[in-house]
């Protein structure tokens, strides 16, 4: 029988044989490396068309009202009357002055911007009589509804965080809710959608409070009613209608 | 070994062994990173930090996975041995590529915000007490933590600080961390909607880990199993003909109580010394007597077989035991004698 090779590892000498086989293991571990990467790379989420040009500043303008959470009412984006969310830069949210709202006002800063939704992460309101008090108009109400889904917060959702939900995501939409970021609901598969979002508010058309971060972006049945309000629909319900899956 | 210590001993060897670990971790990042990308509709794909955190998770995990399957596959073929020898810089490229990974997190997921993001981390999920719902980062920190002191420990000097059974057993939790990232991927990503692949990477990856450990273990168990037992009224081992030892090998027993005994002969001389390695524990009787010194198969460290001390400058010291030849036959005594014991050789007339 031939002698086998004995490695010794801190001799300079690796013996053919030895050398050989380290080189196709390499080689074909190299290949099977690349080929999981590529594997599990292709298998990330598709998080849908949200969108936060951090680098274009805008500036919009209408009427700012302060609930149930601060948001401008503005005809500047096209397709007439439209709702912006008003967020702050990071996971907070924004402190509008009260002689800023229910009148004509400015507002800087970047949006975020999902299919037909919209929200500013705001850097500045200043006040501006042009565009006058706009008016929401009338409240549509479209109906009780029963639906499972997810609750999140939704500037991750618009395009923050790509994808911004699910329970990977979970402990960063709960940070956002306590920071006072609007939450919105979606539908199981529809997360993903640019037309899905409904703003979650409860059964008085109000935000929630710190109650409801426990049930934040975890899979959930909920019963409300559905309402439209200048553009941006709404769910609400009791706390008590929300039934963690 | 233990005298003067620097942080990595270069040799060629480790050059390319590093050039090749470097390189695989990169083609991994980027083919994750890049599938991530380039797979999505134009305009949609995930958020490059996200992808990155993914990415340096999964290559961490796959890394880990792979260090662990280094140990028994390398039982099954020597050939392998040389993957071992530098496991330790696997094991420490893994921990930084999950630090990345954790940095990342902590700075985008709990991040702008007022709040601390490592209490964020630890609070903002706090569903301890659910099964599915449990907060999977936890399980994260937790094998982190264990990959640092594993990390940080790594080093030969530490080796010689603590004792080869306390490092030992510290470098054994690494089955606690790998078992926390398993739990880590299927009670995190898996939950998502595109959980498949994670749960085929988390799950194939503990299998393949698991079957090779139950291969290589009963393997091993088999070879055990074929150890004489003394005869009866006997107290010494019978370790078989001598001729039976391929010279400057040895055959391993196993004592029906205490540590394995490791037999060598080099010519007509017949040795006994423990089979254990100072160093970490490996199996000398699978290594070689090469310049008048054993070599252990995993790192190299030497022995002189007369008296289980590595020549100087070294300073380690192993067991011995008392042998003779009967008959033809290598008989053992089972009780170690303290390490660095000098212990004359038996001849074995007829071997040669
Ligand atoms: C402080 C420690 C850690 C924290 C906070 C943490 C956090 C996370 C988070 C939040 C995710 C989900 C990421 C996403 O889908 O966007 C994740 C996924 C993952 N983590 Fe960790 N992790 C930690 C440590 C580790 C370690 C030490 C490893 C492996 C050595 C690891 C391996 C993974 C893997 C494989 C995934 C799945 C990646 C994928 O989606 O394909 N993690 N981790
Ligand atoms: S175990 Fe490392 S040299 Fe023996």
């Amino acid at each position: 029988m031939a002698e086998e090779p004995f490695f010794v590892g801190w001799s300079p000498e690796l013996a053919k044989p030895t050398r050989r086989f380290l080189l196709t293991a390499g080689a074909g571990l190299a290949v099977g490396v690349g080929a999981v990467g590529l594997g599990l790379g292709a298998a990330a989420p598709h998080p849908g068309p949200g969108l936060w040009d951090q680098g274009k500043k805008v500036a919009v303008t209408g009427t700012i009202y302060p609930g149930p959470y601060p948001h401008l009412l503005t005809e500047d984006l096209g397709d007439g009357l439209r709702t912006v969310l008003l967020v702050g830069a990071g996971k907070d949210r924004v402190t509008v002055r009260p002689a800023l709202t229910f009148t004509g006002a400015a507002v800087t800063g970047t949006l975020i911007e999902r299919g037909e939704h919209a929200m500013m992460a705001v850097d500045g309101v200043y006040p501006d009589p042009a565009p006058g008090r706009v008016l929401p108009g009338p409240e549509k109400d479209l109906g009780d509804a029963v639906m499972t889904g997810e609750i999140l917060d939704a500037k991750c959702w618009f395009g923050a965080m790509r994808p911004g939900h699910g329970k990977t995501h979970k402990a960063c939409a709960a940070l956002c809710a306590t920071g006072g970021l609007p939450l919105a609901f979606c539908e199981t598969g529809r997360c993903s959608d640019g037309k899905a979002a409904l703003l979650l508010l409860n059964e008085r058309g109000q935000a929630f409070g710190r109650e409801i971060l426990p049930l934040v972006a975890d899979p959930v049945m909920v019963r409300g009613r559905i309402f439209e309000v200048a553009g941006l629909r709404q769910v609400r319900m009791k706390l008590s209608d929300i039934v963690r899956l | 070994m233990a005298a003067g210590y620097s942080i990595v001993g270069w040799n060629g060897f480790k050059r390319v062994y590093d050039g090749m670990l470097a390189l695989g971790l990169s083609l991994f990042v980027l083919a994750h990173f890049g599938a991530g990308l380039l797979s999505a509709p134009a305009g949609q794909h995930p958020s490059e930090i996200q992808l990155l955190i993914r990415a340096t998770g999964a290559a961490a995990f796959s890394l880990l996975t792979i260090i662990l399957c280094i140990g028994p596959l390398a039982r099954l073929s020597p050939r392998v041995l040389p993957v071992l020898y530098n496991r330790r810089h696997l094991g420490v490229a893994c921990f930084f590529t999950a630090l990345v990974h954790a940095g990342l997190v902590v700075l985008w997921y709990h991040g702008f915000s007022e709040m601390n993001a490592i209490i964020s981390l630890l609070t903002s999920n706090p569903r301890y007490a659910s099964f599915g719902g449990f907060p999977f980062e936890s399980l994260g920190v937790l094998a982190l933590l264990i990959l640092f002191v594993m990390a940080a420990t790594s080093h030969d000097f530490w080796n010689h600080v603590l004792g080869p059974r306390l490092w030992k057993w510290i470098h054994m939790s690494v089955y606690a961390a790998y078992g926390l990232l398993v739990a880590h991927v299927m009670l995190g990503a898996v939950q998502g909607e595109t959980g498949l692949a994670q749960a085929a990477l988390a799950g194939g990856s503990a299998l393949l880990v698991t079957g090779l450990h139950v291969v290589a273990g009963r393997l091993e168990w088999a070879r055990d199993r074929t150890t004489d037992l003394p005869p009866e009224g006997e107290d010494w081992l019978d370790a078989g003909p001598a001729e039976a030892i391929p010279n400057g090998r040895a055959v391993i027993l196993v004592p029906p109580a205490g540590e394995r005994i490791a037999v060598f002969r080099e010519g007509a001389k017949i040795y006994a010394v423990a089979n254990a390695c100072r160093h970490q524990g490996g199996p000398l009787g699978e290594g070689r007597i090469l310049d008048g010194c054993i070599v252990c198969p995993w790192h190299g460290f030497q022995y002189r077989p007369e008296d289980g001390c590595s020549p100087p400058p070294f300073t380690e010291k192993i067991p011995t035991y008392r042998t003779r030849v009967t008959g033809g036959r290598v008989f053992v005594e089972p009780v170690p004698q303290p390490p660095g014991t000098p212990m004359a050789p038996s001849m074995a007339g007829e071997a040669g």
